[in-house]
């Protein structure tokens, strides 16, 4: 790249020196000086001119400009409404012809104390109204969607809305109504906005026109704390700031780290927060009585019991890791079994290889790369849905996206990702030894020496890789695993809610398990010991790129944190361990992150590490790759597979919040064109499926979907087998089954 | 130096005490009454349809120095109207063991929905029970206090920019 040409310009009289193409409004922020926006927004696309509310005066242009438009010119002479009359007068125009119909809600609107509008019309603006008329009034608030409120009269038409529906989530649903005074904001046909990162609206509307059902009328700006934190819900780790009043999280806001979020969030981790606040949330240990029953114990005697069991196991234990405990945690839990018992044996959740820290860049590398390969039938968005948004934002910049079920590259592919200098390869799916695979890829084409060439895997939990890593360097012998098990060890809600874990349960003598809520503990376990929400935790997660990021404890949880009694309970085994989270991770740092991260360091905004040297993966029993696809025969209808997902609203945090039922998967079974075509099945039908056991759901047609598949979410799949038949209903009145959610 | 007189001219004072008319007030008994625009107790007012004044917007919680109100508002129905917005203060305490009776509040408040009354016996044998809750602002005082003279003592209203 050749080095950006400098132009020289006067703004308010003073001299400023940016780079050519430099927006006037950044240009002016340069110089010290404010060009008062609405709608502009550079995350948003080019400008758009709608507000008006940041004209100037440029010199040689008779009429007023909006500054937001316009670009920095060599010796262009620019008067802001400080300076030129003029424009003051075209700003004070603006601001009252916005105020002309807008309601005089202040005391009553969640955007008070809060609002550019507000602030605005306090520093610029006439002072005063000429309008003695009735104001226009319209219906509000209307739902838009169960978390989204839409109050048309406080819109000032700022576009921001429909332009982060139209070209960022490029879900098109928002749509501007009308013309003139009557345009409004609205969804397609009235639908209610259901999309991922719907959420992102409300952050981005300058007033309280979009605002959250959640939040509506729960605090004012001056009653609350923002506690910057991690967004511990998927492995992207976005920056949030967790709202809290009076000891309770309020709502989650985007804390914008260009380099992973870019200040969106997806609408699981905005509105999943009030998980905390679930009825069925357990505040005390419960210990089983007769065998189902669970009697409530105190700490003293729950740590008493847990030391009983745990010595009562005599090595033979297995500890079941959800991949979302801090690296803290899962480090002081290993060194308490693995050091103080000798017990090695654990399931982990999914790896993450780090050959890939070779092919290692911040995710904003996908947004301008060249051409974008994500392999593997997991969707993006279910499993990391802001690297979904990185995809589409690179679609938008002219790159290629090419999507694989398998890793096969043709040679035209594979010679243009030789080629290119931004070429992103992104792994979404099971197989594949957590990226190792990827990374043997990335090698064989050349990623290793171009920097602007990545390699992503997406994993499946939060904070499998940090857990991963922090169980390894808790001590150093290999896994042996015990036959029978004496005791199970379950943390976390993900793993006690996994098939799999509860199948290892059946085996195991004595079960503890650490879980949030009594939905997933009670029947099984002997012992449970209650858990803490990442928004109540300090320590620190590794996303998918492999940066650490800190997690803060946003409020006190109900229940003493886990690696307050793991501690405690160390002790009585002889090993020692911290309270501290920073302690831990002191330790911790020496061993895994090479004594260069601090826990103090890893902060508001966490660096990411530097690539490493590519190292090829240690050949590691690579997980099973599910049966192919049973080739279909053309002239019979035979099966399908069994494609079961997890879907992004899903889980049991989702569960817990009434407000994200509705973005739940419905209980479908999408399926290829072309097998739908050959069973007569049109979108909509109601169609049965049959492996093992049968199941009505209804039909969706996904042209993306490779024929000889079918794809049902893991909470609709139940029982069915890896193969099915499916077929449309005999009876057309049959309803679809499950619940619609 | 003492030149022997301090001592007569002291008790001259204290004997012409004597024969003057005492400005001992007997209170409680007696009552002073105080300026009309004496700030004590709060009240919160209602419309005379009977719904609140108040819709919990924490502005006078955000005016008060002493930091001592708190507001936790909620959203009104058709069933449950409470106030005349859309949004009312479900919880509304002031603990006046801190106030310091500026009438900020009264100040801030858009609706003229909390004002300071001039009720100020309200001492209480537990910090507790100073803590106000809605219903006891929202009741009227218990105990009343004669106000002087409306003509005679309150200042005029002070005119501000009418046309703002
Ligand atoms: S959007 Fe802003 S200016 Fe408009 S009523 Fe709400 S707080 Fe007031
Ligand atoms: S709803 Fe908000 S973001 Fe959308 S156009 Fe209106 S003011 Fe702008
Ligand atoms: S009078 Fe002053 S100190 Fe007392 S509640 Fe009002 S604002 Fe607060
Ligand atoms: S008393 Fe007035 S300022 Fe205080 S919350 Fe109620 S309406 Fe708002
Ligand atoms: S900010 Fe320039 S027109 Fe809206």
């Amino acid at each position: 790249m050749s080095a950006p040409e400098n132009v020289t310009l006067t703004i308010d009289g003073r001299v400023v020196e940016v780079p050519k193409g430099t927006g006037l409004v950044e240009t002016a922020a340069v110089a010290g000086i404010e060009i008062p926006v609405f709608c502009y927004e550079p995350r948003l696309g080019p400008p758009v001119g709608a507000c008006r509310m940041c004209l100037v005066e440029v010199e040689g242009i008779p009429k007023l400009q909006a500054g937001c438009t316009l670009t920095a010119q060599e010796g262009m002479v620019v008067g802001t409404g400080a300076t030129s009359e003029k424009a003051a007068e075209g700003q004070n125009a603006t601001l009252e012809f916005i105020l002309v119909n807008h309601p005089l809600d202040c005391p009553v609107c969640d955007k008070g104390g809060e609002c550019p509008l507000q602030d605005l019309t306090f520093r610029y603006g006439p002072g005063q109204t000429r309008m003695t008329f009735p104001k226009r009034t319209l219906d509000k608030p209307i739902p838009i969607s169960p978390t989204i409120a839409l109050d048309r009269e406080r819109c000032i038409l700022c576009y921001r809305c429909t332009r982060f529906s139209e070209s960022v989530a490029e879900d098109g649903q928002l749509v501007a109504r009308n013309r003139g005074s009557m345009s409004m904001i609205a969804t397609f046909e009235d639908e209610p906005y259901r999309d991922l990162f719907s959420g992102n609206v409300i952050e981005l509307c300058p007033v309280g026109a979009l605002t959250s059902t959640q939040y509506r009328f729960e605090a004012r700006p001056w009653e609350i704390q923002n506690v910057p934190t991690i967004c511990g819900l998927c492995p992207v780790g976005c920056n949030i700031s967790a709202t809290t009043r009076e000891g309770k999280v309020k709502r989650i806001l985007s804390r914008n780290h260009p380099e992973v979020d870019q200040g969106w969030l997806c609408d699981k981790g905005r509105f999943a927060y009030p998980h905390l606040y679930a009825e069925d949330r357990i505040a005390t240990p419960l210990e089983r009585v007769r065998r189902r029953g669970f009697g409530e114990i105190s700490w003293d005697d729950g740590l008493d019991r847990a030391e009983a069991l745990l010595r009562g196991a005599g090595g033979r234990i297995v500890t079941a890791l959800s991949g979302s405990e801090t690296i803290e945690e899962a480090y002081a839990l290993g060194r308490l079994l693995r050091v103080g018992l000798g017990a090695h044996s654990a399931v982990l959740p999914e790896a993450t290889s780090s050959a890939l820290d070779a092919f290692r860049a911040p995710l904003s590398s996908i947004g301008h790369a060249e051409v974008v390969v994500v392999i593997g039938e997991e969707r993006v968005a279910d499993r990391a849905p802001i690297v979904g948004l990185w995809i589409k934002q690179a679609r938008r910049n002219g790159g290629d996206v090419v999507e694989l079920a398998e890793p096969k590259l043709d040679a035209e592919l594979e010679q243009r990702l030789r080629s290119s200098d931004r070429a992103v390869l992104i792994w979404s799916g099971r197989a594949g030894g957590g990226g190792a695979r990827l990374a043997e890829l990335a090698h064989s084409l050349g990623f290793d020496g171009k920097p602007g060439c990545s390699a992503f895997h997406l994993p499946a939990t939060p904070n499998g890789r940090g857990v991963a890593e922090a169980w390894a360097a808790a001590a150093d012998r290999d896994e042996a695993n015990p036959e029978p098990i004496g005791l199970l060890i379950v943390s976390g809600d993900e793993a006690a809610a996994d098939p799999a874990v509860r199948a290892l349960a059946e085996k195991a003598e004595h079960v503890l398990a650490i879980t949030m809520y009594h939905g997933l503990a009670v029947g099984w376990a002997d012992l449970v010991l209650p858990a803490t929400s990442y928004l109540e935790r300090d320590g620190s997660f590794v996303n998918l790129e492999g940066r650490v990021q800190r997690l803060r404890r946003s409020v006190i949880p109900p229940v003493p944190d886990e690696l307050g009694w793991i501690s405690k309970l160390a002790a009585r085994f002889g090993v020692e361990i911290s309270p501290h989270a920073s302690l831990v991770f002191a330790e911790l740092a020496e061993t895994v992150y090479g004594g260069e991260a601090s826990f103090g360091d890893v902060g508001e905004r966490a660096p990411l590490p530097a690539r490493a040297a590519y190292e090829p993966p240690e050949p590691r029993p690579v997980a099973p790759i599910p049966p192919p696809a049973a080739a279909p025969a053309e002239h019979f209808l035979g099966t399908l597979r069994l494609l079961r997902y997890r879907p992004l609203f899903s889980g049991p945090t989702v569960e817990r919040v009434p407000e994200l039922r509705f973005q739940r998967p419905a209980a479908e079974v999408e399926l290829a064109a072309a097998d739908a075509e050959r069973r007569q099945i049109r979108n909509g039908d109601s169609v049965t499926v049959r492996s093992e056991s049968i199941l009505t759901l209804r039909a969706r047609i996904d042209r993306r979907l490779p024929p000889g598949v079918a794809r049902i979410a893991e909470e609709h799949a139940r029982d069915l087998g890896t193969t099915v038949e499916v077929s449309r209903s005999s009876n057309p009145f049959t309803s679809a089954g499950g619940e619609r959610a | 130096m003492s030149s022997g007189w301090g001592t007569p001219k002291g008790f001259a004072v204290t004997f012409r005490q004597i024969f003057r008319k005492p400005i001992t007030q007997q209170y409680p008994e007696y009552k002073r009454p105080v300026y009309p625009r004496f700030r004590g107790r709060h009240r919160l007012q209602v419309h005379e349809n009977g719904l609140e004044k108040c819709v919990g917007c924490s502005l006078c919680a955000a005016a008060c120095p002493a930091d001592c109100i708190r507001v936790v508002p909620a959203e009104n129905t058709a069933e449950n109207r409470v106030s005349a917005g859309e949004r009312y203060a479900r919880i509304y305490e002031i603990n006046l063991s801190r106030c310091i009776f500026c009438g900020y509040c009264e100040l801030a408040c858009p609706f003229d929905a909390i004002t300071l009354g001039n009720e100020y016996e309200i001492s209480e044998y537990s910090r507790d029970d100073l803590i106000y809750t809605k219903d006891m602002l929202l009741a009227p005082p218990m105990k009343t206090v004669p106000v002087a003279d409306r003509d005679l003592y309150d200042t005029p209203i002070p005119v501000y920019r009418s046309s703002s």
